[in-house]
């Protein structure tokens, strides 16, 4: 095992070998250096407040119309208060549940995307139901 | 007799505590154990470590090991967990990230409890202040936390106790009046800094609240403990004598041990928890920039199976150089097993003990070091941040195995890990 390690150790020194973009020497240096090293980075793109933003994965088809799938994985802030339409997790009869929060003048309400009225939840009747978060991104598979 | 902070300008210092913590965290992703009683389990479903509110007031104690609250924990429908160190870690690195937004100067004292430096803040804004903290840690995480603020730090644990027990959460003690009427009230084993013996020792003088100890003659105290005991006592006056900075006090030597779930005795099982434990080790003392000149392997069987012959030992290996570099004390470590291990036996638990630690950056140069120190130092960097950013042992090294049959025993672990990919917390729409 023993000799494993030392097999690895080898391995070290060909990874840290410095890596130059170009060559070093005459000529007028490519002018695209600088810009090669900055991969794109989702995470910038993708969240917006590190400490407060929650990766989680869904299971189930209620929330299509939405265009959150099966096996999708949603980005959800905490940190965020809901607009009219946002797609929240909430805290309804001890379950976290994806539903879209909609406000209407005084009004806001919990819905599942459906064409169902009766789909409603008030926020303000139930004081028990509580805003988790807000989905601010889906990340879904296409292949 | 009186004291008083002499003309210095004034430190104040808030101590923010997470409440539950463990439960807290499986509460985040279960919404069906809120308001219930809840209880986390150590390593290997041992000992309760972590109680919520519910719990505590059925007669759950902390520390008491699983099978004497079994009976409670069946009449009562607790919920227990075994611990989830993942899902721990990870939202306490973002409760102290969040912390660190409020303030520049921090310590992390433990997992779940950090003090800051709140000085550039004015006295009157401070409970405000307070709240603004304990309201951004629960919107953003969902940790309910407790904040004591005051101008040292053993008064701030004083605060926080009292914090913890008030319904905003937040705790100034910032008043001398207040903070004799309350030390009155706090009990001396409260008190940060006494412990068991020397509570033992203060009461036997009548001392047995805090605002006694406050006004204990220096003299007698010097006489009769030691420095820290002396400290304490300044510190409850209001005289900062354990900065922020300094109680970090680094370690001189680092123990990594885990009794396993299923007893081992083949000779790579036991290769596998050895690596792992040289490897936590490792991250624990390049964590705190130190290196190590001594690696101590051991291992034993159960020492209660009256069946079998007890079979107990260790191995100390000296290394050449000073090192925090994973590779080589695996290798160390390994080597020393091999010096102790007997075919035969069914091992109960190994560890690994760093010893004769040392500050890395003043470990002189050492010009045999070959240019591999530098290296595969690198290497190291690259390992710990991996890990911290994705989660421990994302990046490992292959002999620390990957089945893991010997790891510990886990009969009620919530299974979530909001910092893997293959772990995150499901959803059912």
């Amino acid at each position: 095992m023993i000799g494993v390690i030392k097999e690895q150790n080898k391995n070290i020194m060909k990874l840290t070998i410095p890596f130059y973009l170009h060559k070093a020497g005459a000529g007028f240096p490519s002018p695209a250096t600088d810009y090669i090293e900055d991969d794109l980075d989702l995470n910038t793109h993708l969240i917006n407040n590190a400490p407060a933003t929650f990766i989680i994965r869904v299971q189930g088809k209620s929330m299509r119309d939405v265009g959150i799938y099966d096996g999708d994985l949603l980005i959800v802030d905490k940190s965020i208060n809901p607009k009219s339409f946002s797609t929240v997790i909430a805290n309804v009869n001890e379950e976290l549940v994806v539903k879209t929060f909609i406000k209407e003048k005084e009004i806001s309400y919990l819905t599942s995307g459906s064409k169902n009225i009766n789909d409603k939840i008030n926020l303000d009747e139930d004081q028990e139901v509580v805003i988790w978060g807000v989905v601010t991104y889906v990340i879904h598979k296409l292949q | 007799m009186s004291y008083t902070n002499y003309s210095r300008k004034k430190d104040t210092i808030a101590l923010i505590d997470c409440n539950s913590f463990y439960v807290s965290c499986e509460r985040l992703f279960n919404p069906k154990i809120i308001n219930k009683p809840v209880v986390v389990l150590s390593n290997n479903d041992g000992c309760v470590i972590s109680r919520s509110t519910e719990a505590k007031k059925i007669g759950i104690k902390m520390g008491e090991p699983y099978f004497k609250v079994k009976d409670l924990v069946r009449k009562n429908k607790v919920h227990i967990f075994s611990s989830n160190y993942a899902l721990y870690g990870d939202i306490s690195r973002r409760v102290m990230k969040i912390l660190k937004e409020f303030s520049d100067k921090m310590e992390v004292y433990s997992i779940d409890e950090a003090f800051i430096s709140l000085s550039f803040i004015e006295d009157q804004r401070l409970d405000e202040y307070g709240k603004e903290i304990r309201e951004r840690i629960l919107k953003w995480t969902g940790i309910p936390t407790s904040i004591g603020i005051a101008n040292t730090k053993t008064l701030s644990k004083v605060a926080n106790h009292i914090a913890k027990k008030k319904k905003t959460g937040v705790k100034v003690l910032n008043n001398d009046a207040i903070i004799d009427e309350e030390l009155k009230r706090f009990h001396i084993s409260n008190v940060w800094g006494v412990g068991k013996q020397l509570s033992k020792l203060y009461i036997k003088n009548d001392i047995d609240t805090a605002y006694k100890l406050k006004n204990i003659s220096n003299t007698w105290v010097k006489k009769s403990t030691n420095v820290l005991g002396a400290k304490t006592v300044m510190e409850l006056r209001g005289i900062p004598c354990v900065s922020l900075e300094t109680l970090e006090t680094k370690r001189k030597s680092c123990c990594v041990s885990r009794s396993f779930g299923k007893k081992v005795e083949s000779m790579d099982k036991l290769k596998e928890s050895v690596t792992t434990h040289c490897l936590s080790a490792a991250e624990k003392i390049r964590g705190d920039d130190q290196v190590t000149k001594s690696v101590t392997v051991f291992i034993r069987t159960s020492p209660f199976d009256r069946h079998k012959e007890y079979y107990s030992n260790s191995k100390t290996i000296d290394l050449p150089i000073a090192t925090n570099n994973s590779i080589e004390l695996i290798s160390a470590a390994i080597e020393g097993l091999k010096a102790i291990y007997k075919y035969g036996y069914f091992y109960q638990k190994s560890g690994v003990t760093l010893s004769q630690l040392t500050d890395a950056k003043k470990e002189e140069f050492n010009l045999l070091a070959p240019l591999l120190e530098t290296k595969s130092k690198s290497l190291m960097q690259a390992i710990d941040q991996t890990n911290i950013k994705y989660g421990r042992n994302s990046i490992s090294i292959a002999q620390a195995g990957t089945g893991n049959s010997w790891k510990m025993k886990r009969e009620h672990f919530s299974k979530i890990d909001t910092a893997s990919f293959n772990h995150l917390p499901m959803l059912k729409i």
